[in-house]
């Protein structure tokens, strides 16, 4: 299997040659990115085809003679280069490619204009081999080392150029680094229980306390990836300051395949979960869904509200893990695909309307539905599937993830108990979520177009063909989903799954698309002509900026409502984030232990003395 | 080539005498000689370590000849441990010297600088060479006493204070380590290193033995800047020359300090328990409250200096759950694990804190502060630094493929195979305190707004002190070779070696 060692090799060894490049031939480092992914993509497909299994040896140092460099370096190498393929990571592998392909043609007019945005396309790759190897390793120190290498990389594809973006560079690096060390432990805690550092041998219970810290810690690093409560707080920050692709790329798209994944891995290979590790789960789930979906509604920033959304969605996968069930973990899977699809989009379309307006606020926007109508309908069809609205995939995923919530209350168990509140609440995040996706578009494309933004044209062909790509795919998957695309692409790795309830998304589909093509023909037929159009009329005087109101104004109603005004406010404070109440913590304790480092000689020399006479007391 | 081992004290020792009388006349000399000296030094031990795999080559001063299986010479000896910690000290000595070529320029006296830092690493490599306790504490002298001149070089205010303290603490710590070696002495009624092993062996528990072992181990240990015996580093530290910190910071505390600490506790004491867990606390200690007060520093030098005695704290915690394991007499691999931990983190640190100082200097060089909040948007005009340091910060960070991420991962993963989930949990929290106090450097120090406008002129560091900086960086990286086997049977596994087998090494001397 040489195709497991170059699709990850390659990716990197082109990344760390592109270094070479200058940064003035941009355009052409894009280029050869998309030929080097287009490579891996070929490589992810014969993966995709070829015979699952764990592939030991495969790099053969038998071929080097025993006394060359090169035989003693890799000399029991395949010990750690131990590669696990099997359907699930199949899959992974297959969408990393796909969606670096589609984000790459989007960076090469985009990127372009990132000024201090240094060596973009080397990162990127290395990013790419990277993935491919944090998701096929099998052995846990190379996973550890891949993922590690994945959290430098999502430093390096942010540009700090001011304190904020600086500070939400660091931010995200401290929190993805904390987060691999404590995957370290995690791992040192399964090889005291297994003997192993092998995932496919694994199978630990999670009965022993040392058994639930090892689930726990390795909870962790996979929660910090995805981005999901209490962990999250780098998402917002690093989507409101990174370039569009970058967001698009690693915290809308390959950090969620990743974190995922490895949850995945987690619930279904590594660890037997007991029923309060379930209900862990659960709780995170739905709190994440909640808390994100509250955040997103009061942002006037409109990247920060993408990003709180990208924190949001990572609740329902987990809520779909969490069930544990053969429908579950599919739903939980399926949704991480669809999130990855209309996530990145947005981040893209986001991307697009800030390169072409150069505003972050909705405030300031309105009415480029007429200027950039490819942008619009693409994110049109981007918001309304990630609201969940039938027939798009975001509604084919939740509607699963629904029906396992209903399935899983059959069984006994504490979580098992509370599913209608799981489900309750699941809803919920789902009515939020469409309620600031409104505030989204109409904030952007609707409304009276503004003086400022008359001029304004589409962007071009490598700018909106990806979005074009991916709301394709968001149909395609929502209108299919119960015919190809889940028994396609996931009953192959959770087993043949069993609905509750009937559901033809392909019938729905296509009552759905035949209404809409009957609503068009009426509305020619009826002779649209004869519509009128006029300005809007208040009351007699001139329509003006000062009579717009902006949608964002509409959702502070939510942030002065009596509990929730307490809650915003303390969130504002940032009491939420676990990365400044650590920060204070440690802060002051360091403030507190250095007022014993005054700059006296005398007392150093006490110190000195003390220190000798308790040693001398314990050990005497 | 046993005959080649006294040229790593001779050689230098001569330069150090040399370097003033010519030095004076012929221009250039003290620089050329110095680099040439240490470059020499630096092959002599790599070829030592890649020809000599783990063999232990002993030189006899005087030439006198083992009688009756005691050794009554003076030894000087090079095994696994010793061409490590002597690689460690030459090839940061000549980085560090080719630094100082351009970064010196603004003292005067050139002179005096060379031929102290040859003096300060004929020390050092004499600490890591000798076989005999009253050797040791002699080279010891030397090397200390070098570096409070250095410390004072720029004979400012702050340096001379600096000094004073660094004497003062300094002083007290090696009347304590005499002390110990004249109790030994009176003990055993002989100085080798190897004769003494086996004649403490049998007083071994006895309170005479455990009161030696406490002076040691704060005479050492303040060496080592550990927590309590700590307070003079970081003044020391930031107020000497940054080539010198970088030799401060990276090797002597090491070798001086952690080196013959081991030394003395591996091979010349039984291991006992009590020691092992004294040792592995107050590396916890120093390794927390190291950290805690490094993050709240806005000098780089103060931070750095901080961080080092957070750093080391790691590397002495795992030699002591190293040392518990073998006490106790656990698992073996558990034990070379979390000894092989250490030392790997030991060379790591070296690195990347000498890389670190050394960016220190150049961007004190080159805008004269050294407070983070006066600097600002420093990537977009000193690249060469920006690069090298964002590679140091990651390795001592622990992100991998940086060379520090191994080093953890081994630290870590032993503390837990060993059992000491509590430590493990310690090495997370100051893990995490690592990486927020370097991204702080890195974001005030080269992102950010420019602090002020006239920074648009300024260049990066001149050839010199850019190729020292970027040949460390470079190091950071590569060092990760050394978790592959092949490169970790050359240097890495003869050091393990020497501590792992603690009684080989009396064995060997006396077979000779």
């Amino acid at each position: 299997m040489e195709e497991l060692n170059y699709i990850i090799l390659l990716p990197v060894i082109a990344g760390i040659i592109l270094f070479i490049l200058p940064e003035k031939v941009k355009m052409l480092k894009g280029i050869l990115s998309l030929i080097i992914a287009g490579i891996t993509g070929y490589f992810a497909y014969m993966l995709y085809v070829a015979e699952t299994g764990i592939f030991k040896g495969v790099f053969d140092t038998s071929e080097y003679a025993t006394d060359s460099v090169m035989y003693k370096l890799l000399n029991g190498i395949e010990h750690y280069w131990s590669m696990n393929l099997d359907s699930l990571s199949q899959l992974i592998v297959l969408f990393i490619a796909f969606f670096s392909i589609i984000i790459l043609i989007y960076s090469i007019t985009s990127v372009k204009r990132e000024k201090k945005l240094y060596n973009f396309y080397s990162y990127f790759l290395i990013t790419l081999g990277c993935a491919f190897g944090a998701v096929l390793a099998d052995n846990l120190i190379m996973f550890v080392v891949f993922w590690g290498i994945l959290g430098l990389t999502l430093y390096k594809l942010i540009k700090g150029y001011d304190e904020e973006s600086s500070a939400a560079a660091n931010k995200t690096l401290i929190l993805i680094a904390a987060s691999d060390v404590i995957m370290i432990v995690g791992i040192g805690l399964v090889w005291v229980i297994n003997g192993s550092y092998s995932m496919s041998a694994m199978n630990v219970s999670t009965t022993s306390g040392i058994g639930v810290m090892a689930f726990l810690t390795l909870l962790v690093g996979s929660f910090t990836k995805a981005g999901a409560f209490p962990f999250h707080t780098w998402v917002p920050a690093y989507a409101q300051k990174a370039p569009a692709a970058s967001s698009a790329y690693l915290p809308a798209s390959l950090d969620k395949l990743l974190g995922i994944y490895f949850l995945a891995r987690l619930c279904k290979d590594l660890f037997v979960l007991n029923e309060w590790l379930t209900l862990v789960l659960m709780v995170i789930g739905v709190v994440t869904i909640i808390a994100a979906v509250m955040m997103a509604l009061v942002q006037h920033n409109y990247k920060k509200l993408l990003g709180y959304h990208a924190v949001s969605q990572v609740g329902y996968m987990i809520v779909g893990f969490g069930l544990g069930t053969a429908l579950g973990i599919a739903a939980g899977l399926f949704h991480m695909i669809n999130n990855a699809l209309y996530k990145s989009g947005l981040f893209l379309s986001a991307g697009t309307v800030e390169d072409k307006t150069g505003k972050e606020n909705l405030e300031d926007l309105g009415g480029l539905s007429k200027a950039m109508p490819i942008t619009f309908f693409a994110t049109f069809i981007f918001a309304l599937s990630i609201s969940g609205i039938p027939p798009l995939n975001g509604f084919a995923s939740k509607w699963m993830i629904y029906q396992g919530i209903i399935d899983f209350g059959k069984e006994p168990g504490i979580a098992n108990q509370l599913w209608i509140i799981w489900l309750a609440l699941a809803v919920l995040g789902s009515a939020l979520t469409l309620a600031s996706f409104v505030k989204f578009t109409s904030g952007i494309f609707m409304g009276q177009p503004k003086e400022q933004f008359k001029n304004l044209k589409e962007t071009n062909f490598m700018g909106w063909f990806p979005m074009v790509i991916l709301a394709i795919v968001c149909i395609g998957f929502g209108v299919v989903a119960s015919s190809v695309v889940v028994p396609g692409l996931f009953e192959p790795i959770v087993g043949p799954i069993e609905y509750i309830g009937i559901w033809q998304s392909s019938l729905v589909g296509g009552l759905i698309l035949i209404s809409i093509v009957v609503g068009l023909l009426i509305y020619w037929i009826g002779n649209f002509k004869n519509f009128r159009t006029v300005d809007t009329y208040i009351g007699g005087e001139t329509a003006g900026e000062n009579f717009d109101y902006p949608s964002p104004g509409f959702y502070g109603t939510i942030q002065n409502a009596p509990f929730f005004s307490v809650m915003y406010k303390a969130a504002e404070k940032r009491w939420f984030d676990v990365y400044n109440l650590t920060k204070s913590i440690v802060l002051s304790t360091g403030n507190a232990l250095s007022r014993a480092q005054n700059g006296i000689l005398t007392n150093y020399i006490i110190w000195l003395f003390v220190g000798l006479l308790i040693l001398l007391i314990i050990l005497m | 080539m046993s005959e080649l081992v006294p040229l790593f004290v001779v050689i230098p020792l001569a330069s150090a005498f040399l370097i003033p009388v010519i030095g004076r006349f012929v221009p250039w000399f003290q620089k050329s000689l110095t680099l040439l000296v240490l470059l020499f030094l630096t092959i002599l031990s790599l070829s030592y370590l890649f020809t000599n795999t783990g063999e232990t080559l002993a030189y006899k001063v005087g030439g006198w000849e083992n009688v009756e299986h005691v050794p009554i010479a003076i030894f000087l000896v090079l095994d696994g441990l010793s061409g490590f910690i002597v690689l460690i000290i030459n090839m940061l000595g000549f980085l560090s010297a080719f630094y100082a070529v351009s970064y010196i320029n603004k003292y005067t006296a050139e002179n005096n600088f060379y031929a102290l830092l040859c003096l300060m690493i004929a020390g050092m490599n004499g600490v890591a060479l000798t076989g005999d306790l009253f050797n040791l504490y002699v080279f010891l002298e030397i090397a200390v006493i070098a570096s409070y001149a250095l410390v004072a070089f720029g004979i400012e205010r702050n340096q001379l204070e600096a000094s004073f303290k660094y004497q003062v603490l300094g002083g007290i710590a090696s009347i304590l380590i005499l002390f110990g070696v004249g109790m030994i002495y009176w003990l055993t009624k002989t100085l080798n290193f190897a004769d003494a092993s086996t004649i403490l062996a049998q007083h071994a528990g006895s309170p005479t033995v455990t009161f030696i072992q406490v002076m040691l181990v704060v005479g050492f240990g303040l060496k080592a800047a550990m927590i309590p015996f700590h307070a003079w580093l970081p003044d020391a530290h930031s107020s000497a020359p940054s080539p010198i910190s970088a030799m401060l910071s990276g090797v002597l505390i090491k070798a001086i300090g952690i080196y013959a600490l081991i030394r003395l506790f591996f091979n010349v004491f039984t291991i006992s328990s009590e020691i092992a867990i004294v040792i592995t606390t107050i590396g916890a200690l120093s390794m927390v409250i190291g950290g805690l007060l490094a993050l709240r520093q806005w000098d780089v030098k103060r931070l750095f200096a901080f961080s080092s005695i957070s750093q080391v704290g790691y590397v002495a915690m795992a030699i002591g759950i190293g040392m518990i394991v073998i006490a106790r007499g656990g698992s073996q691999t558990v034990a070379s694990l979390a000894i092989a931990g250490g030392l790997f983190h030991l060379i790591n640190h070296a690195v990347f804190k000498g890389l670190l100082f050394l960016n220190a200097g150049a961007i004190e060089y080159r805008i004269n502060t050294r407070n983070l909040k006066e600097m600002g948007n420093l990537a977009q005009f000193m690249p060469w630094t920006a690069s090298t340091s964002f590679g140091a910060s990651m390795s001592v960070a622990g992100i991998p493929p940086f060379a520090g991420f191994f080093s953890k991962l081994l630290i870590i993963i032993a503390a837990i195979k060993g059992g000491f989930f509590f430590l493990a949990a310690l090495a997370v929290l100051v893990s995490v305190l690592t990486i927020s106090m370097y991204m702080k450097y890195q974001r005030y120090a080269f992102f950010n707004k420019a602090h002020s406008e006239d920074r648009m002129k300024i260049k990066d560091v001149p050839f010199p002190m850019a190729f020292s900086m970027v040949i460390m960086g470079v190091l950071c990286l590569i060092m990760s070779l050394l978790i592959f086997p092949g490169v970790r049977e050359i240097i890495l596994d003869p050091a393990v070696d020497v501590l792992m087998k603690s009684s080989a090494y009396a064995t060997t001397i006396i077979g000779m």
